[in-house]
């Protein structure tokens, strides 16, 4: 595949955020490449209702 | 290939937590990954020393990145090479996160989370108020 690409001007006034988190980027400028892997896990097995036991210690 | 300039006039971040980078200038490889346990509890019980990320496979598991496979060539061409930003207003910066701003290579990033949620038993609840 061919691939053109033709950059004019790129002119932006007020750019808001709230967060970036979780290994998140935000960038003004060029890259080669941008690889992102995020795993987030909340299934049913984790909702534990009962007495608060502690986690598996460190 | 020649890359652009970014001018940014000004740039605003409140609060930046937990190893996260704020680069103004040019790098060449990026690599970030953050983990974590975010544990709710219904009641303030707090303990020392606990969570084991080896404990849950979420934080092992490979995740799987399919290989780019078609041939691809990129041709650029900079017809006015600048990147203007006026303003940018962040509030929060947390986990191994970027603000970047300039150029760079190749960028890497990398977030496991596993939620836990410890509730109190319905009929057992010690805050009838809540209902």
């Amino acid at each position: 595949m061919n691939y053109q690409v033709y950059n004019r001007d790129v002119c932006v006034g007020t750019i808001r955020v709230l967060g970036v988190s979780s290994s998140s980027v935000l960038i003004v400028g060029d890259t080669n490449s941008i690889q992102l892997a995020a795993t987030f896990d909340t299934p049913a097995e984790s909702l534990l209702v009962g007495p608060f036991v502690p986690l598996t210690p460190e | 290939m020649l890359n652009r300039t970014s001018f940014v006039d000004k740039i605003n971040i409140d609060t930046m937590s937990f190893s996260s980078v704020f680069e103004i200038g040019d790098s060449c490889s990026i690599q970030g990954f953050s983990r974590a346990i975010a544990l709710q509890r219904e009641a303030e019980y707090f303990n020392t020393r606990e969570g084991n990320y080896s404990v849950y496979p979420i934080f092992s598991e490979p995740i799987p990145l399919l290989p780019i496979e078609e041939e691809l060539t990129i041709h650029t061409s900079q017809l006015n090479p600048i990147i203007k930003v006026q303003t940018i207003d962040i509030i929060g910066v947390s986990s191994s996160s970027i603000v970047h701003i300039g150029n760079s290579g190749n960028i890497s990033m990398e977030s496991r989370v596993k939620h836990i949620r410890q509730l109190f038993q319905k009929n057992n609840n010690r805050n009838p108020s809540r209902d």
